[in-house]
């Protein structure tokens, strides 16, 4: 009997194709749309943008591009072109619209501490290359799901979770991991807007943080992550609302208290702390049933957890959906 | 009879018309030069949808100055570009919907029970059916048909004006910024017209200025009671924002900017009358001496 099985580095053909596909499509169309002249100016432009992106060369590019983990796949999605997935970003502290890509630029990557406190055997700070010395990276293919309706299909590269829970040593009394984003009142422009409640603050459960699907992302596409997607490190929680995948991460406190996270404090009737995906559930503004895959335009059904089930469903069978604990939002 | 759109009653070809016009069709231009060269980004159906409806609400409070601003300035002929101005907003707004449509995969009925279950999404298209009723009854044939009544009916538009707002403030995800800066300038609009219905003269500074810091104070409790009842951010800290101008001015700030440059406009069409009267006067002289 023949039993084909997936090797680490075997990335599905469609994604392998797609990417470069859709990139040509998009230049192609340019091209037919608006003549040799305009498109020409609109590709310089794509590429003025990722030569700025990358113009500081980041100390860790050397690590990637890492293996990829095969256990990990999105075989019947495409890949995200690199350039919807690095210009379409919510990142609220550099403004509240979309393209706040450039605007990024100015968040300082080094040094970058990282503050690991709360119910552990011995607080430390650590600084970024320190801890990518002491984890293992490597490359998984995620789906992307944002509470906003729209999805992305994409290659990160980092670490499990369980390893930095390793590292930080939590005694036994934690139950909970708060996650801080960097508030850089000089590059983050609008930490002006007093009125919102920054540091950007998101959380799980230790269970969920041992969760083999829960990663520490460091890189993208097999470079270092761009600054607007969370340089130099943030989270992928793919069974859960993109809002819950904290980006730019500064601390990780350890405690029993369940954190609030910045978006339940500001409309906790909309964005809870648990936020399953699940298309059974609305938005209160919107239906949660499909969902829009970023440069394919395709509106596709949306899967209970993202369609990561197998991997999750048990850390929630011992919870009821009640006042106090939603799920789903 | 079909004219182009910049000529006036007469088939004559009319500056101000023309300029309605422009303005008019430049955020379509706008958008539909975005979409030919990917300036929309990764959702660019998502992006339209919040433009069209982002200018019908424009188009709505420009199309409602046209009779404050002939008030303040003495200029009558702005009144011909408001209907123009009216159908812009309607065309922008049944755009904004159209492409909701898309939006939701094409799936009709989905696109129906969203409109029902949402209450920010029934209230726009309230509005629009409203604006749909004000627009078919915008033809000659229709205004001399309705006489008076066509004043009474088309006295709703201040109604559908505040449908918008709130559907716009509703939809927003935390940011309401831009929604409380159509609710001021709205709120300009309305205290020019109340104030003229308690017969005060929107030539006097002391009124306009009046109806400014009216409207800025009543834009400022706004977002503020927006921000506090609908979401978690503190109506304080938002009330506090208006007193600083970084990073950027808020709604309220801007309003009573705009209300009070309106102050010295009465001003404008006396002083530029009398420039043209003795040009004319000084044109003529010279005639006469070189006759």
């Amino acid at each position: 009997m023949l039993i084909k099985v997936k090797r680490g580095w075997e990335l599905p053909e469609s994604a392998a194709i797609s990417e470069s596909q859709y990139l040509n499509r998009r230049s192609l169309l340019k091209k037919l749309a608006v003549g040799s002249v305009l498109a020409g100016s609109a590709l310089s432009g794509g590429m003025s943008l990722s030569r700025r992106a990358y113009a500081e060369t980041d100390p860790s590019a050397d690590l990637y591009p890492v293996s990829a983990n095969g256990k990990y796949t999105v075989p019947e999605r495409p890949l995200t072109s690199e350039k919807d997935a690095t210009t379409y970003n919510n990142f609220y502290e550099f403004g509240t619209h979309k393209g706040i890509y450039e605007d990024a630029q100015a968040m300082k990557l080094r040094p970058w501490e990282i503050r690991i406190d709360g119910l552990v055997e011995k607080e430390m700070t650590l600084d970024i290359d320190g801890l990518l010395s002491k984890v293992q990276l490597e490359e998984r293919v995620y789906r992307h799901r944002c509470v906003e309706t729209w999805a992305m299909t994409v290659p990160w590269s980092g670490f499990p979770m369980s390893q930095l829970i390793a590292l930080a040593k939590p005694l036994s009394g934690a139950k909970y991991i708060r996650m801080e984003t960097l508030a850089d009142k000089e590059a983050m422009s609008n930490l002006g807007a007093f009125w919102y409640p920054w540091p950007y603050t998101e959380g799980v459960t230790m269970e969920e943080g041992m969760n083999d699907l829960c990663f520490m992302v460091t890189g993208l596409f097999g470079k270092p992550l761009p600054k607007q997607n969370g340089a130099p490190l943030r989270i992928a929680l793919p069974w859960k609302y993109g809002f819950k995948s904290i980006k730019s991460i500064v601390r990780f406190t350890f405690t029993d208290e369940r954190p609030v996270g910045y978006w339940e404090e500001l409309q906790d009737s909309e964005y809870g702390f648990w936020a399953n995906v699940n298309p059974e559930v609305p938005h209160p503004r919107w239906s949660q049933a499909q969902e829009r895959l970023l440069t394919t335009g395709d509106t596709v059904p949306t899967q209970l957890y993202n369609g990561y089930g197998e991997f999750v469903a048990g850390l929630y069978s011992g919870l009821q959906e009640s006042e106090g604990i939603r799920l789903f939002r | 009879m079909i004219d182009y759109p910049w000529n006036d009653r007469a088939g004559r070809f009319n500056w101000l018309r023309m300029a309605a016009f422009t303005l008019a069709v430049a955020p379509a231009l706008w958008i539909a030069v975005d979409a030919a060269t990917g300036g929309l980004g990764a959702k660019p159906l998502t992006e339209t949808i919040h433009r069209t409806g982002h200018w019908a609400v424009r188009f709505l409070l420009i199309s409602l100055a046209m009779t404050p601003v002939r008030r303040i300035t003495g200029w009558n002929r702005v009144i011909t570009v408001r209907r123009m101005l009216g159908l812009t907003a309607f065309s922008y707004a049944v755009v904004h919907l159209a492409l909701f449509i898309p939006d939701q995969g094409w799936k009709l009925g989905h696109v129906a029970s969203e409109i029902v279950l949402r209450p920010y999404l029934t209230i726009g298209f309230i509005a629009l059916l409203g604006l749909a009723a004000l627009a078919a009854t915008s033809t000659d044939a229709m205004i001399r048909r309705l006489g008076r009544r066509w004043q009474v009916l088309h006295r709703i538009v201040y109604g559908l004006v505040a449908l918008g707002l709130l559907h716009f403030f509703m939809q927003s995800k935390i940011n309401a910024t831009e929604a409380a800066l159509m609710t001021g300038f709205w709120l300009l609009l309305m205290g020019w017209r109340l104030a003229h219905r308690m017969g005060a003269s929107l030539k006097s500074p002391s009124v306009m200025a009046m109806v400014a810091i009216g409207a800025a104070l009543t834009a400022a409790l706004t977002e503020a009671l927006w921000y506090g009842a609908a979401t978690g951010v503190p109506w304080r800290a938002v009330l506090e924002a208006n007193l600083m101008l970084t990073p950027w001015p808020r709604p309220a700030v801007i309003t009573l900017i705009v209300g009070l440059v309106t102050v010295p406009l009465p001003l404008v069409k006396p002083v530029l009358d009398r420039l043209r009267r003795s040009v004319k006067r000084s044109s003529r002289g010279s005639t006469s001496i070189r006759a």
